[in-house]
């Protein structure tokens, strides 16, 4: 039982970032607040540094599984879906299969979105359209339907050959996908 | 027959695969063209577990062309709060879906408390770590009949409180878990240049007997750190890694991991040819 309970905070430890601070700053509080008095007192001599090295590698590894399950997003914001992944992965994954943390990510990316802007507009486009992939290839859903506001298939002709779109890319792109049953395959239009 | 030479002997019966390359989607079409140059595929047995039909359809595509080895990462064989039975079903069906030699995971865990780590974490060195891991390692071996083979993983954090060496840790794991090994010379390399020991110390304290796989990968620098970020090529200590580790380890096969910076696959073949070639040199398959 006392391997559980330094499991648990050192994964806590290694995928919060607040708690990982707060900890760090006052070790007894923090633990008896999580009733882990007595792993945080096993784990006493715990380098800091190690672990603050542990999460950035937990992250690194949540980063390269999001970008192959959004490879348009990833080209579409270059060296800043790195920036923003940093931004929002101060916190555990949502779930064990890397499409739940992409598609939190893919709110985390709305979200700042409409609170600071993303740039340019048309990667927002790119986000919706891949989440929307993601929950139909994933959630079970019979029938998704995104309505986006810019050029989806024409963009990512460009972004595949390593092109760097320029321009607004504005027209209306209709993207649809369906199953006939749980068990029959997807299918996808894009307009 | 004691315990451990049946399990040698189990070991010993597995097929001599070759060399081959962990599979990444973007690779698909142009692999099933270039079959001949790869002895098998390591597909992540994660990403198959309730997955969609089209996906269990290319899947099935693989296995058409291809031996196919389940790697896991989230069974967390070393969780103190034991395998989660419900993901250990879904697994042991996929496995018994494939039929592979063997399948493997990590001497680590990615569960506990209810947060789900993206890669395996490591154990403190003690005997009550042991415990959990054979304690698990006995329960997957139980619900799925195929051999079992783990890997040791890299990792910024070692735990306070070791009551043995990291070696000693993994034999007596395998010992008492009654399986295999898959040796990541990557990760071994990876960890000891982190922590300031010697890799050829560190393999030559190994269960070399054990060793049924081997990965390999390419790593890079970042502030003065070795970090295994399998999205570079094969540096030339890793090789001289891998080569040392096939001459003196019974590997049945070597398995290249390229996970992102994607380069044109003939880059990737030409190091699983080479990987080949150490195996043959070493006399591991013909």
């Amino acid at each position: 039982m006392e391997l559980a309970l330094q499991q648990k905070l050192v994964a806590r430890l290694a995928s919060d970032r607040a708690f990982r601070e707060e900890f760090f700053a006052d070790p007894a509080r923090v633990a008896a607040s999580e009733g882990l008095s007595l792993a945080a007192e096993a784990l006493v001599q715990i380098h800091h540094e190690q672990l603050r090295q542990l999460a950035r590698v937990l992250r690194r590894r949540r980063l390269a599984q999001v970008g192959v399950q959004l490879p348009l997003t990833r080209k579409a914001l270059g060296a800043r879906f790195a920036d923003l992944f940093r931004n929002y992965a101060v916190s555990p994954a949502p779930g064990k299969h890397p499409y739940e943390d992409a598609l939190g990510f893919a709110r985390h990316l709305e979200q700042h979105a409409a609170t600071q802007g993303l740039e340019p507009q048309w990667a927002l486009s790119l986000v919706r359209y891949e989440a929307a992939q993601l929950e139909a290839t994933w959630l079970g859903r019979r029938l998704v339907l995104r309505c986006l506001p810019h050029a989806v298939k024409q963009l990512a002709a460009l972004l595949a050959v390593g092109d760097v779109p320029a321009g607004s890319y504005q027209r209306f792109s209709p993207a649809l996908w369906w199953r006939a049953s749980g068990s029959s395959r997807l299918k996808h239009w894009l307009g | 027959m004691g315990r451990k030479t049946e399990i040698t002997n189990l070991l010993a019966n597995l097929p001599r695969l070759g060399a081959g390359l962990a599979y990444r989607e973007p690779f698909r079409d142009q692999l099933l063209q270039k079959q001949p140059e790869v002895d098998f595929i390591e597909i992540i047995g994660d990403h198959y577990l309730d997955a969609p039909p089209e996906l269990m359809d290319e899947l099935s595509l693989l296995a058409e062309h291809f031996t196919l080895l389940p790697h896991f990462t989230n069974l967390s064989l070393g969780s103190a709060e034991g395998v989660d039975p419900v993901y250990l079903e879904k697994a042991a069906s996929l496995i018994k879906h494939l039929n592979p030699p063997w399948w493997s995971d990590h001497i680590g865990f990615t569960r506990a408390g209810g947060v789900q780590l993206a890669h395996p974490v490591p154990l403190p060195f003690t005997e009550e770590a042991v415990d959990v891991m054979t304690k698990n390692i006995i329960t997957a071996r139980r619900a799925i009949a195929t051999p079992l083979i783990v890997e040791n993983v890299c990792s910024p954090l070692i735990w306070p409180g070791a009551e043995m060496s990291e070696a000693a840790f993994i034999r007596e794991v395998l010992s008492s878990g009654g399986c295999g090994m898959l040796l990541d010379v990557t990760n071994l390399l990876t960890h000891t240049a982190n922590h300031g020991s010697s890799p050829a110390d560190f393999l030559a304290q190994l269960p070399l007997d054990r060793v049924v796989q081997v990965h390999f990968s390419g790593s890079h620098d970042s502030s003065g750190r070795l970090v295994e970020s399998h999205a570079q090529p094969v540096s030339e200590a890793i090789w001289k890694l891998l080569d040392d580790a096939v001459a003196r380890a019974p590997v049945r096969c070597i398995c290249l991991e390229r996970d992102d910076n994607l380069p044109p696959l003939a880059e990737v073949l030409w190091e699983v040819e080479r990987a080949r070639a150490i195996g043959r040199h070493h006399r591991r398959w013909n």
